[in-house]
C-alpha cells in the first residue's frame, strides 16, 4: 500500500473515531423525547396556574362586593332602627 | 494533485463534519440541565396550582357565607320597615329607573325639554309619593328621592322662567320668527329664529307660518342646538328644492 494511501485510511479513521465520540455524548432519542413531554407538562400547568389564578382573581372581586352590599345592609339597619325610635 | 493532498482535504473534510454534526446537537450536560429545570419548574407549578385550587374553595365558601349573611340582613331591614321583598325590589327598580330617566332629560336641550313637560311633573308627583313609602326611610334611597326632587325641581323651574312672545299682526309689526328673533328683547339675532320654532313646535307646524296673537315660548338666548340646527338646515333645503314662487 502506498504511504499516501495509508494515510488517507488513518485520517478517515481518526475522523470515524470522532464523530463517534461526539455522537455518544449526546442524548439519546427516548431521553430528548422525554424532555419534551416534561417540557409539554411545564406549559400545561402554566396555563392551568394563570386560568386558576384569574378565577380566583374574578371570586374575590364578587366577594368584595357582596361585602359591600352586606355593610350598606348594616348601615341601613341601624339607620332605620334609629328612624322608627329603636323599635 | 498528489494522492497525500487528496488525503489531507479529505481528513479536512472529515473533520469539520464531525464538528458541525457535533455542534447542532444537544449535549448530555445540557440535556441533564435542561431536565432538572423543567422538573423543578413542573414542581414548583403543581404546588403553586394546589394553593391556587385551595384558594378556590375558600372563596366558594366565603361567597356563599355572605349570600346568607346578606340575605339574612335584608329580610331584617325589610321586616324592620314592613315589607316584603317583592315590594322592596319594585321599589329600587323603580327608582333607578326614575334616576335614569332625569339623567336623559338633564341632557336635552331646553326646546326639547319644553315638549318634556307633563313628564317632568309626572315624575316629581311620583318622587312626592315615594318619599312617602316605608323604603325611604333607609338614607340612601331617602338621600336619592331628595337629589332627584331638587334636580327635577330645577329644571321645571327652568321652564317656567322661560320668556313668551305674542304674536303681532304682519301688517302692524311684521313678525315672523326671523323678525322675532332679530328683536332687541328677545335674541338681537335673526339667524336664532330656530329655537323659538322648535320650543313651539306645538303650535308652529310650518315657520313660514305664525298667526296673531299666538303666544311663543322663547327659550333662553344661547347658540343653536343640535337639533336646532339639524332642523333648521332641512327648513333651508326645502327652500332650495321648492320651485320659486312658493
Amino acid at each position: 500500500m502506498p504511504k499516501s494511501m495509508r494515510f488517507a485510511f488513518l485520517s478517515l479513521g481518526a475522523a470515524a473515531l470522532l464523530l463517534v465520540v461526539g455522537c455518544s455524548n449526546s442524548p439519546s432519542d427516548d431521553e430528548l423525547r422525554k424532555l419534551q413531554e416534561l417540557q409539554a407538562q411545564v406549559k400545561q400547568l402554566d396555563e392551568q396556574v394563570t386560568a386558576q389564578q384569574k378565577e380566583n382573581a374574578a371570586l374575590e372581586k364578587q366577594n368584595a362586593e357582596k361585602n359591600g352590599r352586606l355593610q350598606q345592609c348594616q348601615t341601613d339597619q341601624e339607620a332605620v332602627r334609629k328612624a322608627t325610635g329603636g323599635k | 494533485m498528489t494522492s497525500r493532498t487528496l488525503a489531507l482535504i479529505l481528513l479536512l473534510i472529515s473533520l469539520l463534519t464531525a464538528v458541525a454534526s457535533g455542534q447542532d446537537k444537544m449535549t448530555r450536560d445540557q440535556w441533564q440541565s435542561a431536565m432538572t429545570a423543567a422538573t423543578a419548574k413542573v414542581a414548583d407549578l403543581q404546588a403553586q396550582l394546589t394553593k391556587l385550587q385551595g384558594d378556590k374553595t375558600a372563596l366558594t365558601a366565603q361567597s356563599a357565607k355572605l349570600d346568607a349573611d346578606l340575605r339574612a340582613c335584608e329580610d331584617a331591614l325589610y321586616a324592620l320597615l314592613g315589607v316584603n321583598r317583592a315590594e322592596a325590589d319594585a321599589f329600587v327598580k323603580e327608582l333607578a329607573d326614575i334616576e335614569k330617566r332625569v339623567d336623559e332629560l338633564q341632557k336635552m336641550g331646553d326646546a326639547e325639554l319644553l315638549s318634556h313637560r307633563d313628564e317632568l311633573e309626572r315624575i316629581q308627583l311620583r318622587l312626592k309619593e315615594l318619599s312617602g313609602n316605608k323604603m325611604a326611610l333607609i338614607p340612601r334611597f331617602g338621600d336619592k328621592i331628595r337629589s332627584l326632587q331638587e334636580k327635577v325641581a330645577a329644571m321645571l323651574q327652568g321652564l317656567s322662567t322661560e320668556k313668551t312672545y305674542t304674536v303681532g299682526s304682519w301688517s302692524r309689526t311684521h313678525d315672523c320668527l326671523w323678525n322675532i328673533a332679530r328683536k332687541k328683547d328677545i335674541y338681537d339675532n335673526a339667524w336664532l329664529w330656530p329655537k323659538i320654532w322648535q320650543a313651539n313646535r306645538d303650535k308652529i307646524r310650518d315657520p313660514d307660518v305664525i298667526k296673531p296673537k299666538w303666544v311663543l315660548k322663547v327659550p333662553e338666548k344661547k347658540d343653536l342646538t343640535k337639533e336646532e340646527k339639524a332642523a333648521a338646515n332641512r327648513y333651508y333645503r326645502k327652500k332650495a328644492a321648492a320651485p320659486s314662487g312658493e
